[in-house]
């Protein structure tokens, strides 16, 4: 790691995380691995995502993804978390290569909420 | 976007240049810019400025100055001395004795030495990072030909005990070299009194510049040269001598030599008030010995915190993870590992590291962004199951 690290965008998210925290009673999404740990949680009404929150233990780049995830999805349809991909914040974010293992544990975190909204909605997906 | 101010306390990493050794550099610069190999009265001006700085390094670390060969920094030296030892006395054995938590300089070197048919014993540290004399001696053999050890961590600080090991190697006749680039300039060395052999050191962690250091080899120790293309430094180093670099390094030893006492005084006191105002955290641990330690270091490790998100949510405090010499890497230090630590516990691990010119002030901010970084990262991260 040579020079400047991070960009803007992810000295911003980490130093105001404004998403961080939880969502009473809401739907959780959990993942760990490669030492990582990132829960998410979210309220639903009719199928829009309403609020959503996250904590993470994890590099500057993984908090700052978990913070962009939830500005993104906030007030999309639920629906949407299935086209949930990590390239575009990792471009966006700067995120070093060898980090997308890092990254990838969001997508799996994203996949988990999609299933708990799936379970508390009990909506079939296609 | 705006940075602030750096808060310096990475005084391990380098030394600010003393004003002194400024106006040295620039003084020589102008005024004996020559070469000193020249036979001309030009170049036994700078001879003579290089001869300066040869017995003022000579006075601090009590050795003569003839034995002082000039190189880049430590890196060289402990190259020079390790190789060139090792194979100048391949025929007294091929077996070599050094720590796990030596510096890369020296690991590398060492581990480069293995490749090519030199066995190598990697003695590990007790819990605080000191090497046990007796573990020591036991791992020595009739083959064993050097050791290395050495006298301050740069990671955590751990001063081990180079006289005991200096005795053990002086009576089976070992070679014994020491990296020192943490010690010289900062705490007392007297390279005579602790039988070695062969002392590393560079000028630019005791307030000297970048590019200049020093290989002490006692007399009569032979060294095969690393490196060919000239007769300067009796061909055991050759290349024109960087004169400006050289007096620079000798006013910072000149420097040092006044200052020692006091410098350390104070980094005893801010060191405590360091470790004070912070060892009261849930889950904060010492990494080095509670006691004994240099007090220029403190290095610290703290539970369920990541250590890439703990430096950024530091700053503008300018502190190391690992060494900096390592910092490129984000694998958990291997100094901190080799002491017992978990791969989350080193991966934590913060240096605090301060010298002449840090404040009380530095420090009590250093404790103040210390515990709201660890509170911060401590409530944004979920629980170890959700």
């Amino acid at each position: 790691m040579i020079g400047e690290p991070y960009n803007d965008v992810v000295r911003e998210h980490f130093a105001h995380p404004g998403h961080a925290g939880d969502v009473p009673d809401g739907a959780i999404g959990y993942f760990e691995d490669q030492g990582l740990r990132i829960r998410l949680s979210a309220e639903v009404a009719a199928g829009v995502l309403n609020r959503l929150r996250f904590r993470a233990w994890g590099c500057p780049h993984v908090l700052a993804a978990c913070e962009e995830f939830c500005r993104r999805y906030e007030g999309r349809p639920a629906t949407d978390l299935e086209e949930f991909e990590t390239a575009r914040i990792m471009e966006d974010l700067a995120v070093p290569v060898e980090k997308t293992g890092r990254i990838l544990v969001l997508e799996d975190t994203v996949r988990s909420l999609g299933q708990a909204i799936q379970d508390l909605t009990d909506t079939p997906r296609e | 976007m705006i940075s602030p101010a750096p808060i310096y306390l990475d005084y391990a990493a380098t030394t600010p240049l003393d004003s002194r050794v400024a106006d040295r550099l620039r003084d020589v610069q102008s005024s004996a810019y020559f070469n000193p190999a020249s036979n001309h009265i030009a170049g036994r001006q700078s001879a003579r400025v290089v001869a300066e700085a040869a017995t003022s390094l000579g006075a601090l670390i009590n050795v003569d100055p003839a034995s002082i060969i000039w190189t880049s920094g430590a890196t060289e030296s402990n190259n020079l001395a390790i190789l060139g030892a090792a194979k100048q006395r391949a025929h007294c054995g091929r077996h070599l004795v050094t720590m796990r938590t030596e510096h890369k300089a020296v690991v590398d070197v060492f581990r480069a030495l293995e490749k090519t048919g030199f066995e190598v014993t990697w003695l590990s540290p007790g819990p605080e990072g000191q090497l046990d004399p007796e573990t020591f001696e036991a791992a020595l053999r009739d083959d064993t030909q050097l050791v290395s050890i050495m006298k301050i961590n740069n990671e955590t600080g751990v001063v081990q005990d180079i006289e005991a090991i200096g005795r053990i190697c002086r009576a089976r006749n070992i070679l014994f070299h020491v990296d020192a680039a943490q010690a010289v300039g900062k705490v007392p060395v007297d390279v005579s009194a602790l039988q070695v052999d062969m002392m590393s050191m560079t000028a630019h962690k005791f307030y000297g510049p970048k590019g200049i250091g020093a290989l002490c080899v006692a007399n009569g120790t032979a060294l095969e040269p690393q490196m060919f293309g000239g007769g300067q430094q009796k061909r055991m180093r050759p290349g024109t001598l960087p004169v400006d670099l050289i007096a620079g390094l000798g006013t910072a030893a000149t420097v040092a030599a006044q200052c020692i006492d006091d410098d350390l005084c104070k980094l005893v006191m801010l060191k405590d008030r360091l470790w004070s105002g912070i060892r009261g955290i849930d889950g904060v641990r010492l990494n080095g010995p509670e006691q004994g330690g240099y007090p220029g270091i403190l290095n610290v490790s703290v539970e369920d915190i990541e250590g890439e998100s703990l430096l950024l949510a530091l700053e503008p405090l300018c502190v190391a993870t690992g060494s900096a010499c390592n910092s490129q890497s984000q694998e958990p230090s291997y100094v901190l590992r080799a002491l017992g630590l978990s791969d989350q516990e080193a991966q934590s691990a913060i240096r605090f590291s301060f010298g002449r010119q840090t404040t009380v002030e530095d420090i009590d901010f250093a404790i103040s962004a210390y515990r709201s970084a660890v509170s911060k990262l401590r409530s944004l991260a979920p629980g170890i199951a959700a």
